[in-house]
Parts: structure tokens; C-alpha cells; sequence
């Protein structure tokens, strides 16, 4: 199940990277994102793979979709001046660091003794134990997360708007 | 830990398999913001990057016995990325506006 779910979420990873077409790469970018809510699922989280999809492949994904056509940019425009090196330059570099990245995860002891002590399937992730964590630890935290929402929200709507 | 290991940890879901998986989701984000020219797909990109975030930050939770106090601040972290994602989106129309354009290259200076 692992597999199938890392699959999923990594090859509409890549093709997003790699599609020409704008939507198509957004419709790659949903892929990826139901990938990640199937990993949370098997990381015993069904409420952190529900807010996945509601969040992401439902919310943020019509945002995109539509300013993709309110845009009408489906293409990549072609480049005015092209970037061989600096383009080649940053692919290797990002290998070189995927490469130690992954590397050093296998190589840490923490990481292997964590993942022997947690091996047991822990009980699912209900919503019940979230809510309590939540109002009774960081009921701040919380309205300030509603209220950075509020103000993203008009400073999306004077961004957008022609003449406030 | 030898070769063989390795792969069976990440055939079979370990915590190392998670963090493989996240840790190639933020790279192929990054590929996203650094190669592409469209602002559209950097910010998908830029999407991707949390997305692997919270994968880490889930996982690590999971093998932790299911800390509740990780998922507080996946809301978190779900909320700053909807914040960004209406005011990243909301910049690239005003751009759009101004230069009639949405290609990162084409937006190199602040003035017209």
C-alpha cells in the first residue's frame, strides 16, 4: 500500500515538473496531493488525510484551475533569454543534495531507533482528540490562525481589485 | 544499515520510507520553482515544498504514538499555506495586469 501511495504522489510530483501544459501540470499537482492524503491514511491520521483533500485538492486546486483560465496562460511563454548553465547547474545541485538528504536519513541512528520503538501501529488519529489539543493548549494560536486568515483574505480582494 | 535493508524500509512503509518520500517531494517541488518559468507552477511548487512538510511532520508523529500535538500544528500549517495561497495568487494577477505576462524572467524589476 506504502508504495503505491509513494508512487502516486512522486510520479504526479514529476509530472507536474515536467508537463508543458498548465492545467494538465494542475490536474498532476491534484495526483500528488491524493497521494499525500493516502500516506496520511497509512500513517494512522484519517483526519489530517480528510483536511488533505478538502484543503488541497478541493480548495487550493480551484483557486489555481481558476486563475489559470481567468489567466489564459496554458503555455509556457518561451524563454526571452535562455539559461543553460544556470538551468544544469541547479539540477545537479539538487541532486547532489537529494542524494546526501537521503543519504544521511539512513545514516542517522536517532531516525533507525524511533523507527523500531514506533513500529507499533498506533491508535487512529481521531478528531475528538485534535479538538481537545487544540482549544486547551493553543486556543491562541488558533485565533490568530483565523485572524492572519481574515487578513489574507481582504489583501487578496485589494490586491485583485482595479480601483478600491 | 546495508543496502537490502534499506530498500525494504522503504518497501514497507518505515519511518525511513516516509522521510525518503517527503524529502523527494520537496526536491522535485524545488526542481518546480527553480526550472520552470510560469509563477503559476512556482507556486504549485512552492505547494509542493509544504505538502513534504507535513509528510515529515506527520510521520514523525505516527512513530512518536500518535502525538496528537503534531496534527495542531498541521492545522497550522494548513492554514499560513491557504493564506499564501490567496495572496501568491492574487500578486501573480496583478501582475498579469501590469505586464501582461506571468513568466518569472519577464518580472526581473520592480518599476515598469
Amino acid at each position: 500500500m506504502f508504495i503505491t501511495f509513494a508512487l502516486i504522489t512522486l510520479l504526479g510530483a514529476l509530472g507536474m515538473l515536467l508537463q508543458k501544459n498548465v492545467v494538465v501540470a494542475g490536474l498532476c499537482m491534484v495526483a500528488a496531493f491524493f497521494g499525500v492524503a493516502g500516506l496520511f491514511v497509512l500513517l494512522a491520521n484519517p483526519v489530517a488525510a480528510a483536511l488533505q483533500i478538502i484543503v488541497y485538492t478541493g480548495a487550493i486546486m480551484v483557486l489555481v484551475l481558476f486563475v489559470i483560465m481567468m489567466l489564459s496562460s496554458h503555455q509556457e511563454e518561451s524563454a526571452a533569454v535562455s539559461h543553460p548553465v544556470q538551468r544544469w547547474l541547479s539540477v545537479a545541485l539538487l541532486a547532489v543534495l537529494a542524494f546526501g538528504a537521503v543519504k544521511l536519513v539512513f545514516a542517522s541512528p536517532g531516525v533507525k531507533t524511533l523507527a523500531v520503538k514506533g513500529a507499533a501501529m498506533p491508535q487512529a488519529m481521531t478528531l475528538q482528540t485534535v479538538g481537545t489539543n487544540l482549544f486547551a493548549d493553543h486556543l491562541l494560536g488558533f485565533e490568530v490562525a483565523g485572524l492572519v486568515l481574515l487578513a489574507a483574505m481582504i489583501g487578496a480582494v485589494a490586491l485583485t481589485k482595479r480601483n478600491l | 544499515m546495508t543496502g537490502m535493508d534499506a530498500i525494504h524500509q522503504i518497501l514497507n512503509g518505515g519511518l525511513q520510507g516516509y522521510l525518503v518520500v517527503a524529502l523527494l517531494l520537496f526536491f522535485l517541488g524545488l526542481a518546480t520553482v527553480l526550472l520552470r518559468r510560469t509563477l503559476l507552477l512556482q507556486f504549485m511548487g512552492v505547494e509542493l515544498m509544504l505538502n513534504a512538510a507535513n509528510v515529515v511532520l506527520l510521520a514523525f508523529a505516527r512513530f512518536r504514538g500518535g502525538d496528537a500535538q503534531a496534527m495542531v500544528f498541521y492545522l497550522f500549517i494548513i492554514a499560513v499555506a491557504a493564506c499564501e495561497a490567496a495572496v501568491g495568487l492574487a500578486l501573480i494577477i496583478g501582475l498579469y495586469r501590469h505586464r501582461d505576462t506571468t513568466d518569472s524572467d519577464r518580472a526581473a524589476s520592480l518599476k515598469q
